[in-house]
């Protein structure tokens, strides 16, 4: 076998960098792969990503990391969902996306018989118990249940920067991954244009067969040496900034919230995630529809509303720029970019993290055995993850796109015909009609599934209208359905009398921690 | 504990000889006096005697998630199939049925700080209480009934009995000894009662498991307390007997 990928060489050590170094080195535990990463000692990681999806589950214990040790060590906390209040008005109201897809969705499509009930129970509460969960701060298992198993589907909020730490002391210590801390300061390409090699600042050369660029938005390798060009999405998501906070809890009992809260603003939304020992708090605005300095007001003016305002002495907020947008190409050559070198959107679904795991799943099960087939790897890599980006992209301008907001340009614009994409109009209109199902979405590992459509249009108060067919061939579905109905509403008082609350289970885990079985 | 105390309300208070001169226990077996439940926790020190009579699994404590073991008695709550109208058919009554309406706790000695000593506490409004029927619990003037005596030696059994189920609890789960069951049982009448959340003894891995993991299980006299608990699966048949025999008398 001519050039074979021996060694993997990953740049950049944040979240993204041990990520897929823990879930390639996982994989390959009992093969000859050596996997390397090198990590700048003078760049830290920038640590927003603090909301999880379900997917991490699978992953920590693909890793074969402990859910006691990694809670206890991570500031981490269950989330259930997204609480999304005022984006349809811009007052009080709010609805679920949570975790959890409608009753049987595999068999029914329970949406379509949930239309005639639209103005006694909302979507979401009609077809799952998880918003009441999330509404009253219970967490989605017990004590007794146990590690990653659960009785509502749930990821995690977690402290970015100690996870990062954690993951590294784990691919270090049990994996066997080679940590190098040194800046890069040449990338050296063979003569087909491959890179052949990293030159350090130390003066040392790191060879490699693979390399992954993990180095954030420095983009070192993709960018910087490739020169990729970016495409950029702004004129479908405004948001270009961000300004976060870190905020310490009032007193040690407050609730910790199931969900993360985002909270509709008039130039963007504010995220408001629950840690054990704090909250994180952040504007994602539009540089375009609104000033930094009116950003910082509005978020503090939360701030103060939700009770806890940082002091303002010591500014600890942080601004992020980004453009909303993707690279091209995501594959090229010898090189991936996972993590934000690859591309960023505001994080109003926890996208970023989620595709961190799927671009390095899908590495670690593709891995190319040699370099005669990577271009073929790389091409149906481009070809899945620039679908997932499609997908992100179409899917969050959904939460816009809905908004009977007229309070701002900011919404005025986000609703303009122009700036949402051909394909989601297109669904919409369809959906006026049918609600969205397995049809709609034709991957099978579609990031969104119809459920999170589902959840997000009647969220929004989207207006199917009643089924087109007289529907006495339909009446045994009318029955399911109404049992179903019922059954959502039996285990819900069930498990809101079963389940303790967030903080509740936390203190349990630190105490007595998950049993594996 | 997720037992039911007794029937009602507990209130327990440290026992003395003073307060608690005239108060007497009612030591028949019956379900007026707390006995008819369906599981209790035991402990490796009685498995032997245990495992003739009852089946053996382990339960995940509620409050903590911590395995523990326990004696099976029916398959629902409240359901004690030795339990009779004559008290309790069954050669051995566990630990942990017997030691009612006592509890054994700690008390800091106040000459030695750092030392805790056991105290025996009763929980007066338990339904065995009595002042006219039952065991006197002091003699008249004021010594230690024979009764009273061996409850004291019931409970600090049971103080051992915990400390070794803890440690029991974590070699096997070191040397993934312990797995789920989930159990369907059909009855005479074709009704089926299901048990949940039970787990028993990984017989696949303790066939493979190595010498000297062996060696150290015995060593720590955790090697006949296992084979106890797969003893007792013999006793599993007596269950099933005697909740069919009930379908017949209704």
């Amino acid at each position: 076998m001519s050039n074979p990928v021996n060694t993997v060489v990953i740049v950049g050590g944040g979240t993204a960098g041990w990520l897929t170094a823990g879930l390639l080195a996982a994989e390959y535990q009992e093969s000859t792969l050596k996997i390397i990463l090198i990590e700048s000692p003078d760049v830290g990681p920038i640590g927003v990503g603090e909301g999880t999806w379900p997917t991490m589950r699978l992953s920590l214990e693909k890793i074969g990391i402990s859910e006691t040790e990694f809670i206890r060590e991570c500031d981490a906390s269950f989330k259930q969902g997204t609480r999304f209040a005022g984006w349809l008005h811009g007052q009080d109201e709010f609805y679920y996306h949570p975790f959890t897809p409608p009753q049987n969705f595999n068999q029914i499509n329970l949406a379509r018989y949930w239309q005639p009930l639209r103005d006694k129970i909302s979507f979401a509460d009609a077809v799952s118990p998880q918003g009441q969960v999330c509404e009253q701060g219970l967490a989605p298992k017990q004590i007794a249940t146990p590690e990653f198993a659960s009785n509502l589907n749930y990821g995690y909020h977690l402290d970015a920067g100690k996870f990062s730490k954690f993951l590294e002391a784990h691919c270090v210590e049990k994996l066997g991954v080679t940590h190098i801390l040194d800046n890069v300061v040449a990338v050296n390409a063979k003569e087909d244009g491959d890179i052949d090699s990293l030159s350090t600042q130390s003066g040392t050369t790191i060879q490699g067969d693979l390399f992954v660029d993990c180095t954030g938005f420095a983009a070192l390798l993709i960018g910087g040496h490739y020169d990729i060009p970016f495409c950029s999405k702004q004129n479908f998501l405004f948001n270009d900034r961000a300004l976060a906070a870190q905020v310490p809890w009032a007193s040690a009992d407050e609730p910790i919230a199931s969900a993360t809260l985002s909270t509709a603003q008039r130039a963007g939304w504010i995220w408001d995630i629950s840690l054990p020992s704090r909250r994180g708090v952040g504007y994602a605005y539009s540089s375009a529809h609104t000033s930094d300095e009116q950003a910082e007001a509005d978020l503090r003016s939360y701030l103060s509303d939700s009770g806890t305002a940082p002091d303002r002495e010591t500014d600890n907020f942080r601004q992020i720029k980004f453009d909303p947008g993707h690279r091209e190409v995501l594959w090229h050559r010898n090189c991936v970019a996972i993590g934000l070198s690859g591309g960023f959107v505001e994080p109003l679904e926890a996208s970023a993290l989620v595709m961190i795991e799927l671009s390095a799943k899908m590495l670690s099960e593709q891995l190319p055995a040699n370099r005669a087939v990577m271009d073929i790897v790389a091409k149906r890599f481009n070809d899945k993850f620039l679908y997932h980006w499609h997908r992100i992209i179409e899917f969050l301008k959904l939460h816009y796109a809905l908004s009977e907001r007229k309070d701002s340009d900011y919404w005025r614009d986000n609703c303009r015909a122009e700036t949402i994409p051909a394909d989601l109009t297109e669904s919409l209109e369809l959906w006026r009609y049918q609600c969205p199902w397995y049809q709609d979405l034709p991957h099978v590992d579609e990031l969104f599934s119809s459920a999170s459509y589902q959840y997000v249009l009647y969220g929004m108060k989207y207006i199917t209208e009643g089924p087109r067919f007289a529907h006495t061939s339909d009446k045994p579905n009318v029955v399911i359905a109404d049992g179903l109905f019922s059954e959502n509403n039996r285990r819900r008082k069930q498990l809101l009398n079963g389940l303790p609350t967030n903080r509740e289970l936390i203190g349990k885990v630190n105490e007595f921690g998950f049993q594996k079985i | 504990m997720t037992q039911s105390e007794g029937v009602g309300m507990t209130n327990y208070v440290i026992l003395n000889n003073v307060e608690h001169q005239n108060v007497k226990v009612i030591t028949e077996r019956s379900a007026q006096y707390g006995d008819n439940v369906h599981f209790v926790m035991t402990f490796p020190t009685e498995f032997r005697r245990v495992q003739s009579s009852y089946p053996i699994f382990f339960q995940k404590d509620a409050n903590t998630g911590k395995f523990y073991p326990i004696a099976l008695f029916g398959f629902e709550p409240n359901e004690n199939l030795f339990l009779g109208d004559d008290g309790w058919d069954a050669s051995y009554v566990p630990l942990m049925i017997q030691r009612h309406p006592f509890l054994i706790g700690f008390q800091e000695a106040q000459d030695e700080p750092d030392a805790k000593r056991s105290v025996v506490s009763i929980d007066l409004e338990h339904s065995r209480i009595s002042e006219t029927e039952g065991e006197a619990l002091f003699l008249p003037h004021g010594g230690t009934s024979e009764y009273l005596a061996s409850m004291i030696e019931t409970l600090e059994d049971i103080k051992v009995g915990h400390e070794m189920n803890a440690k029991f609890v974590d070699a096997l789960l070191e040397s993934d000894l312990i797995e789920s069951v989930a159990m369907e049982v059909e009855l005479n009448d074709g009704s089926k009662r299901q048990l949940l959340g039970l787990y028993t003894i990984n017989e696949d891995r303790l066939e493979e498991i190595d010498a000297e993991t062996l060696g150290e299980l015995n060593k720590r006299q955790f090697l006949l307390p296992i084979y106890m608990i797969l003893a007792s699966y013999s006793s599993f048949r007596k269950l099933i007997d005697k909740r069919n025999e009930r379908l017949v008398e209704k």
